[in-house]
């Protein structure tokens, strides 16, 4: 029993074990430096923007199907929120102004996930087709609507939440991160939705055939994962103090990097979300890592990124089949055609 | 031609062939027949090259073969054509005929007017036209098994191995493919048949060899074989036919179907079944009887006529709809349409049934649904020792049990099964079709469909026959026989 | 022209496709009062830059196309190109090359770009990977060493004169009758209708092309004929990257400046571009006719949004709703052919 746990689990122990290399890696470079408070009190201020969007993403990679669209819906509807805020903004109620234009920015993220989800299972348009249009659609929404400036004038309440410690410590994002991760965790672990959503990611049509509503489910599956990334970019717009057109766009490639890395892949059916939380911290602790030398620019994290998810790759075909799910499977391509 | 003798092959523990011994005469065709991995395809690698013996010896034509490889097959005059028939579904008819004598000729630039008159050349092998500049992919599979015959044909092939080559064909094309077949046989072209359907084997071939477990248990003339022989060595049991015997039959009909149309697929379908019987649905691929199945599903189209439950009419829009009215549906297709193969067996089991187990806020608890799920796997017996594994590890017929648990799990009045045998082996066919019997004689209504004329005769106390979208006969009691089937399916 | 032969044409989305440019260029020749086209002169400023923009898209839509034909997805060549032209300008630089004539350039980008593509297809070909997640590591890596480990400056005025030169080199021209302002064919046009011709002759006529749509027909059936398709795939991806380091440095050349992150996102323009001239992500699918006639769709559109009196911000929203309006008719269409 405790062998077929060990097999079971796997990449977990795997990720857990990249994630220590790297800490050790710097340690050993920069010393005390990685192990001092602030060091990780940044890093749990940088993260949880991406990783709630990262979260919101799973969902859809679970389900099966791509979404190339969120993060264009999410400045999207975070460029209209701010602008709701900051023409309402010199009001005597802020909070009420803070709240209006978050439920916006929901329900603009609510009709986003709408259509895409009514363009791949109302229209059987192929996902990535379907959301990469969807995402030049958005992307050009937000830029006809702002000429391509910057968004700002936000309430100071709202951008506090960006950089603000809960009792001293606990950094606001962080702890929305906390909470989304929680409601995702109870979503796919004990709910019936979740259950589902492994079915239907596994194969569409079998889940079809056993009385799932799939389309309902692929649809639902949409919304909840631009709603949960639009969360992502409430927080973002917040540290950024405005929204932008394309303040998001370097996150859609880094979230599909963290989910490959945590082993969900977009082909559907698998992935753990605890392999998803493994990965998000480490690619925080490259990020933060890299910036502590001060000869190298951000962008060596991202050489690091790459090299690491090529590596993974590489190796988990040299490994076997256990618990190892980025081979092709042609099989699935081939029905993907009929 | 093609002498094997004591082949023998392993793979890791299993033994998947044991000293096979077989021979394939020139202008002859060779059955090899054999239940679902009883070594069938194994053997047809070894010959094709795509995987080395262990042991033994093979001969072509008076000269020992040591070791070869798919391209010395081709040299050698060995065709294969598989049962996906690797074909291009995005290329021209032409191109597709063409292509493969062009890579063997390693030539780097495309001709059109030398690949057409090879695609022509290839045609005329066997008198057969077809408009060379078609796409592939939207002809119908008769033709794509001709064009890949006709492909196999331009490497002057000596021997041709056809793997299970009707399975996707109607019985008029398989007619023709029969017809190719013999003309190819008097040219005096060997050819070795893979199949396990009966009728086929006794039409067609002149030798036959039937394996079992990796072994072949009979090889020699189809002539001097019986069909209860045949039978025999295919299964290694006498077959008992337990035939059903319906002791439970309502008065009132639970389903009534009137005047079911379905505009391209079939027209004026009536028919009505009663608790506690089996009524069986034949017709040939094609006739239109997995598309009534699928309207009475919810996933089939419905132009015009009614479907009435307990007397009353009703509209079934999705399979959502169709279990609200207690009706469940067990798929042709097991593979693609019934199981999440990569899923543990457990959550398979319950995935129709997930409101049972719902509590509040729509949370569910796994134990449960491994407890229950394990109450199925003990009652169909299911060959596994944890219900957290994957459905792929299984073997077709618990697949199939897994199936029938999912929907069993719902409080049913009608259970459609289309084809719940196919691609099961005998000891769990007939656990299956004992199961449906129970069922059915605690009351509930069961439609099966299916080609397999004698799971249709053995269990089925009504039978309709459908042919080209409308039904051609209906059957009670001792009038079911295949005779009698067979008179009015074609 | 037989009938039968007439037939298949009409069924091809590419002669829809063709007839929808053509309706285009009317209708914006007549908005824009004879813009378009003029006599004597031939060239405006909205042809001239209608072709501008189809040269440097119009030549990484061949590298887009080549590979989805071959049932494969590349996010990387935008990072390849960047790489390539980037650190070809600064070598070309440095050594004081490149004054007089850009093939020094032209041929360490193309160099550079096919070792980058190498890795691609290494990996890809010997591993069996989905190729969509492979290109997305490459591209990280490649975008990390660019601008993280070598830190590639931007070089605008200082560029070779040699590239400056051609980059400004023209065949024709003429002038603008209503203004008198001179207009010129940029002499980068022949690299596009030679690159088309090119891939057209290979895919259609050679041996190798014939693999590549026998590939992502039915990769397995291509294996059974005889195809070696991991050399196969192999050569397709490193002269993939060879072609877009040389597309790389013409654009740094026309545009008279090397900016290492310019090139940033470009895949996701370019890739719904190939689609909408009939490409399908499964493979197998696809022409040169076709995806000209869709670049050249998108760049007329979004060139002539100022002439035809709508603000240019909104180019991109009106670039992505024909490319979703595209995509959903070909659906639809797909839909009902089944």
């Amino acid at each position: 029993m405790k062998r077929k746990n060990l097999e079971k689990n796997s990449y977990t122990y795997m990720l857990l074990g990249l994630m220590a290399v790297t800490l050790l890696f710097f340690t050993i470079l920069k010393g005390n430096l990685m192990w001092k408070g602030d060091v990780w009190l940044g890093m749990a201020m940088q993260f949880p923007e991406y990783g709630v969007i990262t979260l919101g993403l799973m969902f859809c990679f679970i389900c099966g199907k791509m979404d190339m669209s969120f993060m264009a819906l999410g400045d999207f509807a975070t460029i209209m929120a701010v602008r709701y805020m900051s023409a309402h903004a010199d009001g005597a109620s802020q909070v009420g102004v803070i709240l209006v234009g978050i439920l916006i920015a929901l329900c603009i993220a609510t009709v986003g996930g709408v259509i895409n989800g009514l363009l791949v299972a109302g229209l059987d348009i192929p996902p990535v087709m379907a959301t990469i249009s969807m995402q030049l659609v958005w992307t050009g929404l937000s830029v006809a609507l702002t000429n391509g400036n910057s968004v700002k004038g936000l309430p100071a309440l709202y951008t506090e939440i960006g950089h603000k410690y809960l009792f001293g410590f606990l950094p606001v994002p962080l702890l929305i991160f906390l909470v989304v991760f929680l409601v995702c965790m109870f979503l796919l672990q004990h709910t019936v939705y979740g259950e589902k959503l492994y079915m239907v990611g596994t194969n569409i049509k079998a889940a079809q055939f056993s009385a799932v509503n799939t389309r309902r489910m692929v649809i639902g599956t949409y919304v909840l994962c631009d709603v949960i990334c639009c969360i992502g970019c409430l927080i973002m717009i917040s540290t950024m103090a405005g929204a932008k057109a394309d303040y998001g766009t370097s996150y859609v490639m880094r979230c599909i990097l963290i989910l490959v890395l945590a082993g969900v892949l977009p082909n559907g059916g698998m992935g753990k979300i605890g392999n998803v939380l493994i990965a998000i911290v480490t690619i925080q602790i490259i990020a933060t890592g890299v910036n502590m030398f001060s000869n190298l620019n951000t962008y060596y994290a991202s050489l690091i990124w790459g090299a690491l998810l090529l590596i993974v790759l590489i190796m988990s075909t040299r490994m076997g089949s256990g618990g190892f799910p980025f081979r092709l499977r042609a099989a699935k391509q081939g029905s993907g055609k009929a | 031609m093609l002498l094997m003798t004591g082949i023998d092959k392993r793979f890791g523990g299993v033994h998947a062939l044991d000293h096979v011994n077989f021979a394939v005469r020139p202008g002859k065709v060779m059955c090899l027949a054999g239940e679902n991995g009883c070594g069938k395809s194994t053997l047809v690698k070894i010959i094709s090259g795509v995987y080395t013996r262990d042991e033994g010896e093979i001969l072509f034509e008076g000269q020992p073969i040591h070791r070869i490889t798919p391209a010395d097959a081709t040299r050698l005059g060995i065709q294969v054509i598989y049962q996906d028939l690797s074909i291009f579904p995005n290329l021209t008819v032409m191109e597709n005929l063409a292509i493969n004598s062009e890579i063997t000729a390693n030539r780097r630039i495309v001709n059109r007017k030398r690949w057409e008159q090879t695609a022509r050349e290839a045609l005329s092998k066997i008198g057969y036209e077809i408009d060379l500049y078609a796409k592939m992919g939207d002809l119908s599979v008769a033709d794509k098994q001709l064009v890949a015959i006709c492909r196999a044909l331009l490497f002057n092939a000596k021997l041709i191995i056809m793997d299970e080559p009707t399975t996707a064909l109607t019985k008029k094309e398989v007619d023709a493919l029969f017809k190719t077949v013999r003309q190819l046989r008097d040219s005096g072209i060997a050819i070795m048949f893979i199949s396990h359907k009966m009728e086929e084997i006794f039409e067609i071939s002149d030798d036959v060899c039937i394996m079992r477990n990796g072994k072949n248990v009979y090889s020699g003339p189809t002539s001097e074989l019986t069909k209860k022989d045949f039978t025999y060595y295919m299964t290694g049991r006498e077959l008992v036919d337990n035939y059903f015997v319906p002791t439970n039959i309502s008065k009132e009909p639970v389903l009534k179907v009137e005047h079911l149309t379905w505009k391209e697929k079939y027209h004026d379908v009536s028919f009505d079944l009663r608790k506690g019987e089996i009524l069986g649905i034949t017709g040939l691929l094609g006739s239109g009887r997995t598309e009534l199945a699928l309207s009475l599903f919810g996933l089939g189209k419905v132009d015009s006529g009614t479907i009435l439950m307990n007397g009353k009419p009703v509209k079934i829009t999705s399979p959502i709809a169709a279990q609200k009215l207690r009706i469940g549906y067990v798929p042709e297709d097991r593979l693609t349409e019934g199981l999440c193969l990569q899923q543990p067996i457990a959550d398979n089991i319950m995935l129709a049934s997930l409101k049972q187990l719902t509590r509040t806020l729509g949370t569910i608890r796994h134990d449960e649904v491994f407890e229950k799920s394990n109450e199925w796997v003990k009652t169909f017996s299911i060959a596994t020792d944890d219900a957290h594994k994957h459905a792929s590890t299984l073997s077709g017929g618990n697949q199939q049990k897994i199936v029938l648990a999912k929907w069993l799990n719902n409080d049913l009045d009608v259970l459609i099964l289309n084809g719940p045998t196919v691609g099961v082996d005998i000891g769990a066919k007939q656990d299956i079709h004992a199961l449906v019997h129970d069922l059915a004689n605690n009351g509930l209504a069961v439609i099966i469909i299916s080609d397999d004329l004698a799971e249709v005769v053995v269990n089925c106390s009504r039978v309709v026959v459908m042919k080209d979208g409308a039904i051609v006969g209906e059957m009670t009691g001792d009038e079911i026989t295949e005779e009698n089937i067979l008179e009015v399916i074609r | 022209m037989d009938k039968a032969k007439l037939k298949r044409m009409t069924r091809r989305t590419e002669f829809y496709m063709f007839l929808v440019l053509i309706l285009l260029a009317v209708i914006v020749q007549i908005k824009s009062g004879g813009r378009l086209i003029t006599f004597p002169g031939i060239f405006t400023r909205l042809n001239t830059t209608v072709l501008r923009t189809m040269v440097v898209d119009g030549m990484f839509a061949m590298c887009c196309l080549v590979v989805m034909i071959s049932g494969g997805f590349d996010l990387s060549f935008p990072a390849v190109a960047a790489l390539s032209y980037s650190l070809a300008t600064t070598i070309c630089l440095n050594n004081g090359w490149c004054q007089t004539s850009p093939l020094a350039g032209l041929l360490l980008a193309a160099a550079i770009g096919w070792v980058l593509g190498m890795l691609n297809g290494w990996i890809i070909a010997n591993f069996k990977l989905n190729t969509m997640i492979v290109t997305l590591g490459t591209q990280t890596f490649f975008t990390g060493v660019s601008m993280g480990l070598l830190a590639l400056k931007e070089i605008t005025s200082t560029l070779p004169e040699g590239m400056k030169a051609f980059g400004k080199a023209f065949l024709l021209e003429s002038a603008d009758p209503a203004t008198g302002i001179r207009f010129t064919l940029s002499a980068m046009v022949i690299f596009l209708v030679l690159l088309c011709a090119i891939v057209s002759f290979i895919l259609n006529k050679t041996m190798f092309g014939r693999a590549l749509y026998a590939i992502g027909g039915n990769e397995v059936s291509a294996e059974r004929a005889g195809y070696n398709v991991k050399r196969t795939k192999f050569l397709l991806y490193s002269s993939v990257g060879a072609v877009a380091g040389f597309i790389g440095m013409i654009r740094t050349c026309m545009e008279s400046q090397s900016i290492p992150k310019a090139m940033v996102g470009r895949e996701m323009t370019i890739i719904p571009a190939v689609i909408l001239g009939g490409a399908s992500i499964y493979g197998g699918e696809g022409t040169v006719f076709g995806t000209v006639v869709a670049v050249a769709i998108i760049s007329l559109v979004s060139n002539s949004m100022l002439i035809l009196g709508i603000d240019t911000y909104w180019q991109q929203f009106f670039n992505g709703l024909v490319i979703l309006v595209g995509i959903t008719v070909s659906a639809l269409q797909a839909r009902r052919k089944h």
